[in-house]
């Protein structure tokens, strides 16, 4: 049996179901995000697990213990799983230092000054213990949160949208520094998250939630590489559809005949999803296509091209980016994703 | 730097200046008759005062702290059904001057009197000031923090203890001193109730026996305690925590078979302390409708409604006049006048209608017994609570349009009144209507000020409960609910905001 195991987990608030039979294993160690749209049942699906709310069905059992039935269920404070809240939630009546130091009980007052200091290293936060929350940025606050939640040495981590009230810039710095945390710990954690790069960059494995359930379960490259449905296709990244026809094991597009990577039966009919950085961009005098737009973003653009059948947005080497109004030949690279009609 | 107007200056110095009289006037009698005062103080009744004075303030304080904090988490924090109703339950006692409380009682239960009776009058006066401080803390408080405490490791009860109470301390502190301040200088309820505390000391000492050095004597004590308490609100107040999160979402607590049990202890409170003195009102009131001198009640009607208009306007003006020095022109001398508004704030009204008393006798004699000496009195006692609602739309104009109307050619005091004050005039208004409304309430001063001849609601109301004629005292407490009470609570923006945020 796997670390963490949710087997069968339903929930539903009045008619409106927002989990649906999900299943999830985690091995111990391991991050896992969990992807999905706003309103998709991610943050239910952490509430279940720490123990907030109660299931319709299903289970929840963690290092071989059940934790959720629906018919019994471990109080939180019995479960030892640390949350990180998307608003960090910092008691504003306590110091950092005071903060972390919340959960250590039962530890003398050295071991527990030494585990505080040790976690204060680990996120840097050093400077700031004897702080007051209302004199934190937004970053620092999410880092005393989770250093909080990591002081008990908790069996499972969760943390709910943790960067998501940041900027663009310190967002991606604390991603580094949350997974450097993590794993400095040896914490086995669960992310959720909207932000397919944060999603990919972070996690050991990735679980893409859609309409309360599990769609896809897989490693980050496998996810992006071969999305199970053309809806995750264009969730994550760019994502170009084209319609094509399966013709002698080639898929026959207006953008011409296209290698599948997955398996086709012949003759059907569907859509090829194909990522924006796929298509190669030839200069070409004499070319088909035209360059119509382009949005310049330093280290790629991204330029509308004006095919003879239809237009598509590809993502271009930035500074070797072709200008509007040049002429030229589109390419496919690689392989491509099927995806047959009606399904 | 451009300077206030000239008006502006006069008003705010006058203002200050008159709030500093009552202190005044008790450190004139102070050093006039010392060795009269002391043997004053010495005496066995002064300190039977003291202590019963204490002994109210002390447990009253206690039990709003108890039943208000008690219905703030059900309110807001728990599965109650309804909280929106039991919000505006929680509230309603606001709407009820605590003497016409205290009457609704007597009217039913002529033997209540003593120091239980005024307990239980003054604890249901005040729960509601606790009830909204501790209710807009906890709304403040992000229930995430209970689920992060409960993540690691601590129960309900513990969390609680840890989490929840040191958050919503502050508030209830402050709203603790505040409730102090209110029983300290209460004088009808417990004048009724006939539970000898200072204020009614003060009273009958001036008005039995015209003794103004055992007044004074006894005032300076008051006094004394209240400067004490409010220290200590000064100190605690705004010590709040400033959430750095917006208030999540609130997942109330599930109380199981406790909710219904919770719910019916709501409903008890509520009928105890609104349905029951209401109803005994109405039920007065109409036994005695037949014997109603109605010229009598409309008279009192007119004076009051009239002396409540004229004293908001005017408390108003000087109002505007030291919102505006303060906020738009600050410097030191503008603190100054600001801070020393609030001296007199929480001043027992006794205590400065005795020391209007005495200077309009000696000094301003053509005002003596006059209307103006009695609007001079709620200048001083209201001052401060106009202060506050008509500064802050005030101050919440932006000054970037102040900065545009000058840039467009307005000089400072042009832009004030072209723009700042038409922005700011519903809150003003606002303010304008919350300090009559109080003038409307206002029993101890009128009482000692009213120039004779002319009567109020208020004061009818007090010489028919003192020939202890319910039928006659009832038709005028309803009045004073109806007309101040009610609006007062509409106009409580601290409770709208409530109620519109659990309902």
């Amino acid at each position: 049996m796997a670390f963490l195991a949710i087997a069968g987990l339903s929930v539903s608030y009045g008619a409106a179901a927002v989990l649906r039979d999900v299943s999830l294993d985690l091995e111990r160690g391991q991050l896992l995000a969990v992807l999905g749209p706003s309103g998709a049942g991610k943050s239910t699906l952490l509430r279940l697990i720490a123990g907030f709310e109660k299931p319709d069905a299903g289970s929840i059992s963690l290092d071989g213990v059940v934790l959720t039935e629906p018919t019994s269920l471990v109080p939180p404070e019995r479960r030892n799983i640390g949350i990180v809240p998307q608003d960090a939630a910092l008691f504003p009546h306590l110091s950092v230092r005071d903060n972390i130091a919340f959960g250590l009980r039962g530890l003398g007052d050295k071991e527990r000054d030494a585990r505080v200091a040790q976690l204060l290293e680990l996120t840097r936060l050093a400077e700031l213990a004897e702080r007051r929350p209302d004199q934190l940025s937004g970053g620092q606050a999410q880092r005393v949160a989770l250093a909080r939640a990591l002081a008990p040495k908790p069996k499972l981590v969760l943390l709910d949208e943790p960067f998501s009230a940041l900027d663009a810039e310190l967002r991606a710095e604390l991603r580094e520094q949350v997974r450097t945390a993590l794993k400095a710990e040896g914490a086995t954690a669960i992310l959720v998250t909207h932000d397919q790069e944060e999603a990919l960059s972070l996690a050991d494995k990735v679980a893409v939630l859609r309409d309360g359930e599990i769609i896809q379960v897989g490693a980050p490259a496998e996810i992006y590489n071969s999305p199970a449905d053309v809806g995750i296709a264009t969730f994550l990244g760019d994502s170009v559809l084209v319609d094509g026809v399966v013709r002698d094991g080639k898929i026959a597009t207006d953008l011409g005949n296209l290698t599948p990577l997955n398996q086709v039966t012949e003759g059907a009919n569907g859509v090829v999803a194909i990522r924006s950085e796929n298509f190669y961009l030839q200069p070409n005098p004499g070319g088909d296509s035209e360059i119509v737009g382009r949005v310049f973003f330093g280290h790629d653009a991204v330029l509308e091209v004006r095919t003879p059948k239809l237009t598509i947005r590809a993502r271009s080497n930035g500074p070797f980016a072709p200008e509007v109004g040049m002429k030229v030949t589109v390419w496919v690279r690689g392989s491509v994703n099927f995806y047959p009609a009606n399904t | 730097m451009q300077r206030p107007l000239v008006a502006i200056v006069a008003l705010g110095v006058f203002a200050a200046l008159a709030a500093l009289l009552p202190l005044g006037y008790l450190g004139l009698r102070l050093v006039e008759g010392f060795d009269s005062a002391l043997a004053e103080l010495m005496r066995l009744r002064t300190l039977e005062l003291l202590l019963n004075s204490l002994a109210l303030t002390v447990s009253v304080s206690l039990t709003a702290l108890l039943v208000g904090s008690l219905q703030a988490w059900l309110t807001v924090r728990s599965d109650i059904r309804l909280p929106g109703l039991f919000a505006v339950l929680a509230t309603l006692p606001l709407a009820i001057p605590s003497y016409v409380l205290a009457l609704g009682f007597l009217s039913i239960f002529p033997w209540l009197q003593g120091f239980w009776a005024s307990w239980f009058v003054m604890s249901i006066a005040t729960s509601p000031y606790v009830f909204l401080a501790v209710s807009a803390a906890l709304i403040r408080t992000s229930s995430t923090t209970e689920e992060v405490s409960r993540s690691l490791g601590y129960g309900k009860l513990q969390t609680l203890v840890r989490v929840t109470w040191p958050q919503v301390r502050p508030a209830a502190f402050a709203s603790l001193l505040l409730v102090a301040l209110y029983t300290l200088s209460e004088f009808g309820a417990i004048a009724l109730l006939r539970y000898d505390t200072f204020t009614r000391a003060i009273y009958n000492a001036y008005r039995g026996s015209f003794d103004r050095t055992a007044a004074a004597s006894l005032a300076l004590i008051l006094v004394a305690i209240t400067l004490v308490v409010i220290y200590f609100e000064r100190r605690y107040r705004g010590d709040n925590f400033s959430s750095p999160v917006a208030a999540s979402r609130r997942v109330p607590t599930a109380l199981g078979i406790g909710r219904s049990v919770a719910e019916i202890g709501l409903i008890v409170v509520a009928v105890l302390s609104v349905l029951i003195p209401v109803v005994a009102l109405c039920v007065w009131g109409l036994s005695g409708s037949s014997s109603l001198d109605l010229p009598q009640l409309l008279a009192a009607l007119g004076s009051s409604l009239s002396i409540a208009l004229a004293s908001g306007l005017l408390i108003g003006a000087f109002a505007i006049a030291i919102a505006i020095w303060h906020q738009r022109f600050r410097s030191r001398v503008s603190a100054t006048i600001e801070a020393s508004t609030w001296v007199a704030h929480s001043l027992p009204g006794v205590v400065v209608a005795l020391a209007l008393v005495y200077f309009g006798a000696n000094y301003l004699q053509p005002l003596y017994q006059s209307i103006w000496l009695l609007i001079f009195g709620y200048l001083i006692l209201f001052l401060p609570n106009a202060l506050a609602p008509i500064s802050a739309p005030i101050a919440q104009v932006p000054k970037s349009i102040e900065q545009v109307a000058r840039s467009l050619g307005l000089r400072a005091n042009q832009a004030l009144k072209s723009v700042v004050l038409p922005i700011a005039a519903p809150g003003v208004l606002a303010g304008v209507a919350i300090v009559s409304l109080t003038v409307l309430k206002e029993l101890p001063a009128t009482l000692l000020l009213k120039p004779n001849g002319v009567d109020t609601l208020a004061t009818r109301l007090w010489q028919a409960t003192e020939v202890l004629s319910y039928a006659q005292a009832a038709p005028y407490a309803l009045l004073l609910i109806i007309i101040a009470g009610v609006p007062a609570l509409l106009l409580n923006s601290q409770a709208r905001k409530l109620v519109s945020e659990v309902g």
